[in-house]
């Protein structure tokens, strides 16, 4: 408890401090608009490119999972395909990727003669390897899950197989993938890192040399080992496969998690980062300061905050409780008293990030605060004043303001008796998912691939929820156990469709079922980005998809 | 003074068993599985993954065969696997310790020459302005947090000078200065309270009046006389100070990014990587019970009256 007390006030320090330094800075107002992401100067090769993270869990693609693994892991390896900032896929090692009728087989051409780092081949034996390592039961892996539909997957997790039974490589440049469930969008899971091809000299997952420094077939190698809690360097690899990257080297400071995005901001008014994040307090001055300069992002990013509602039991058990909730809630208030601007009211699961399948306004409840409305749902549903609504969130992730605000507008509008809990994150995660979790718990999600399905599917789907047995705990992450036959319908019947747009449709139309009519989930937030970025000095300089700089393309001016 | 050592080290053992034994028990009475969902992700584990990681860290057995366990392989230098990167605690918490170490040193001898220097030049000429300008600053100085002085510090040195990096690297030597300052510069404060206190008290001691009548010279009383007395109770603030120092300055650390064990153990209670909240906190506790018999040792040395049994 101490440390926690000793970490805020650190934030508190931190702000004072700095609001104090930076006002000698002599803030200009004036709005900061995104620079034009790509100018199609000449590119020139050199330079080294400086930026900060926090520690990754790993970047040995089998086991990658966070935003800060995936930067260096993606760096590191080319996969079969890739994706852009827009959700859209393109190939990248794939020449083709082709599904059979009914979408159980998949066949991927892969171009021939590129190679790892080390000169070895990555051929279809390359991605073989890659995913049975992951698969293997020692490799414990954390995102090995991605593989699960790929036949043969059990067998490898339990221990029972060595090899991967629906894989085979009939040449060297033909991979062929046999779905155990069938599945219309399997290349879009491709790419994520733990997809990625290994060399042989990867060895299994729990060779640690490697894990330390992966040799791997992307635009970038690593300069030595990974030196833990301090710095990776990378290089540009010269025998790259596809288009080369520009710059020498990518240095990676490691930072202190509990204060990362005020050294990274620090940093890059000290003119040691080239990229770099901010504290929340920060953004209004930072925005006035580099806005102008149009060194200034802001965007609406891959996420969505929101709240869980426990479906099964207790007071939000009915849809219309559940309305009430979303409709009383004054999200604009909350924006611009709490967030600054610098979020933006949600009306859906999906987000904008996904541009073909979003959908503005499908959550009526979420577009505009509405007392009577609320009032009215309510009264139908039973949540009659004084009812007591617990309202479990974490602590330390800086919810406390606009959990406050919801539990105060809720209470104003409904006359709702709402419990506020905030406990620890791993607490919360474990008690939202017990059989007899009741009333909301504050959550949010990122998709790993660009389908609408990554939303909907984890966490609204019947087979999400994946019940304990004994304990009758939820060990998916449908902890709310929202269950409803039309709507797990819908989504198999979007991931049997081939075609891209009718599953869209379809998968829209599964939202607006969850969300606009069953409000199984209340939107809230979107997911909103802000760095700051040194396009003084390099051009092609934005972000991607996983909201990290677009490394290989940047080149010096 | 050979038993006494014994004795004490024996106590030491009883003491560390005893912390570790709390600690444990404490760790896994906290609610949430620790390896039930990807690290500081909202993400399930898939339950196949779940179950191996229990059995791997020995999750599912008994707590006291847990501890068991934990004991026996401390005993054979294996400090265990950490829960999200999986690798030995010893292996991460070695760099990171000799981070610290850099720190704390750098910190307690700046604490040590000038918190005692100024104390002293003070105490002899009381009453001075010198001494009027040390009361006052020591006084501010005292009533100051850590953080402020680090930012303050980070900010001018590093953000607006740039005399130093903001992210600095612990292997060079020039930049332990800031985080060193900053975290001896209150306790230097302290001493120098302490050693003006205590030096005044000394100089009007009896046996410092005789000396100064038998004609001792000047210098000889001060340092055989003055000095040596009046460093016992500024011995034991450093020691005790030296110990907290050693396990770990999370303030510091965070703010400078200085790679060390106050910084791990905040990162890890944050996760729950139990190995290394047990690592740090059992590390912390022995280097205090070692120093603290240091101290006793050096009161001895000090002043011949105090007997070791």
């Amino acid at each position: 408890m101490r440390l926690t007390k000793a970490m805020r006030w650190t934030a508190v320090a931190a702000t004072t401090v700095l609001a104090v330094a930076a006002c000698s800075n002599g803030g200009s107002s004036g709005g900061g608009g995104k620079p034009a992401a790509s100018n199609n100067a000449p590119a020139k090769d050199g330079g080294t490119f400086r930026l900060g993270i926090v520690e990754p869990t790993a970047i040995d693609p089998y086991n990658v999972q966070e935003s800060e693994g995936t930067l260096v892991a993606q760096n590191l390896f080319t996969g079969l395909t890739s994706v852009d900032v827009n959700g859209k896929i393109s190939n990248a090692l794939a020449e083709s990727r082709t599904p059979n009728d009914d979408c159980s087989q998949w066949t991927f051409k892969i171009k021939g003669g590129t190679t790892f780092s080390n000169g070895e081949a990555v051929d279809a034996a390359a991605f073989i390897r890659g995913w049975t390592r992951a698969a293997a039961k020692d490799a414990a892996s954390d995102v090995a899950y991605h593989l699960n539909e790929i036949d043969g997957f059990k067998a490898l997790q339990d221990g029972t197989a060595t090899t991967f039974k629906g894989l085979a490589a009939p040449d060297a440049t033909t991979l062929v993938v046999n779905l155990a469930i069938k599945d219309c969008e399997f290349d879009l899971r491709t790419f994520h890192t733990v997809f990625s091809p290994v060399p042989p000299e990867a060895g299994a997952a729990t060779n640690k040399a490697y894990n330390d420094q992966p040799i791997g077939n992307g635009p970038f190698k690593m300069e030595g080992p990974w030196q833990h809690n301090s710095k990776i360097t990378l290089v540009r690899n010269d025998s790259y496969g596809l288009t080369k990257a520009h710059l020498d080297r990518v240095e990676i400071s490691i930072l202190n998690s509990a204060n990362a995005d005020q050294l990274e901001y620090q940093g890059f008014q000290a003119g040691q980062f080239d990229w770099a994040r901010m504290p929340t307090e920060q953004l209004p001055v930072a925005k006035a300061t580099y806005g102008p300069k149009n060194e200034w992002y802001d965007w609406d990013a891959n996420g969505m905050n929101y709240l869980m509602p426990v479906t099964f039991n207790g007071p939000l058990k009915s849809k219309e409780a559940r309305q009430a909730i979303s409709y009383a809630i004054d999200r604009d208030a909350i924006v611009s008293g709490v967030f600054k601007g610098f979020r933006h009211k949600a009306t859906t699961l999906v987000p904008s990030a996904f541009k073909d399948a979003f959908q503005d306004g499908v959550c009526a409840s979420c577009v505009k605060q509405d007392k009577d409305k609320a009032k009215q749902l309510a009264a139908q549903a039973g949540l009659t004043p004084g009812t007591k609504l617990y309202f479990g969130y974490n602590t330390g992730g800086g919810h406390d303001a606009w959990v406050q605000a919801v539990a105060q507008q809720l209470k104003d509008v409904l006359g709702l008796d709402v419990q506020i809990d905030g406990i620890p994150f791993k607490e919360l995660l474990k008690k939202e998912k017990t059989p007899t979790s009741t009333g909301m718990y504050r959550a949010a999600w990122g998709a790993d691939y660009p389908t609408p399905g990554n939303f909907l599917s984890p966490l609204l789907a019947t087979a999400s929820i994946n019940e304990d047995p004994a304990t009758h705990t939820v060990q998916g992450d449908n902890a709310g156990r929202y269950s409803n036959p039309a709507f797990d319908a819908l989504l198999q019947k979007a991931t049997a469709t081939k075609d891209l747009a009718e599953r869209t449709r379809i998968y829209q139309q599964a939202e607006k079922m969850a969300i606009g009519d069953d409000q199984a989930l209340i939107p809230l937030f979107t997911r909103s980005q802000q760095r700051v970025a040194n396009t003084e000095k390099w051009a092609n300089l934005t972000y991607d998809f996983n909201e990290n700089p677009t490394l290989a393309n940047v080149s010096q001016k | 003074m050979g038993r006494y050592l014994l004795r004490r080290l024996g106590q030491m053992i009883v003491v560390l068993l005893g912390a570790t034994l709390i600690l444990f028990a404490c760790l896994f009475v906290i609610p949430g599985d620790p390896v039930g969902s990807l690290a500081g992700s909202e993400r399930s584990r898939d339950p196949a993954v779940v179950e191996q990681l229990h059995k791997r860290y020995g999750l599912d057995k008994p707590l006291i065969v847990q501890y068991g366990t934990y004991v026996n392989k401390l005993v054979h230098g294996d400090m265990g696997e950490d829960y999200t990167q999986r690798r030995p605690v010893a292996e991460i918490l070695g760099p990171k310790l000799v981070n610290t170490s850099k720190l704390a040193i750098a910190a307690i001898v700046f604490d040590a020459v000038i918190g005692a220097g100024v104390g002293a030049l003070a105490a002899l000429k009381r009453y001075s302005l010198w001494d009027t300008v040390v009361t006052l600053i020591t006084t501010i100085l005292v009533g100051f947090p850590t953080f402020v002085i680090g930012m303050l510090m980070l900010n001018l040195f590093a953000v607006q000078l740039k005399w130093v990096p903001v992210i600095g690297d612990p292997s060079d030597p020039v930049q332990v200065v800031l985080p060193a300052i900053t975290l001896a510069i209150i306790d230097a404060a302290l001493v120098a309270r302490l050693m003006r206190g205590t030096m005044l008290e000394v100089l009007r001691a009896d046996y410092v009046k005789t000396a100064i009548a038998k004609g001792v010279p000047r210098r000889q009383v001060l340092l055989k006389h003055v000095m040596r007395n009046s460093v016992i109770p500024v011995v034991t603030y450093i020691g005790i100070s030296f110990g907290s120092l050693l396990g770990g300055a999370i303030i510091t650390e965070t703010i400078f990014n200085w790679d060390g064990i106050g910084m791990a153990m905040s990162t890890a209670i944050q996760q729950q990587n139990n190995p290394i909240v047990v690592g740090v906190a059992t590390w912390g506790v022995a280097i205090f019970v070692l120093l603290n018999l240091v101290v006793d040792l050096l009161y001895a040395m000090l002043d011949p009256r105090i007997r070791l049994s």
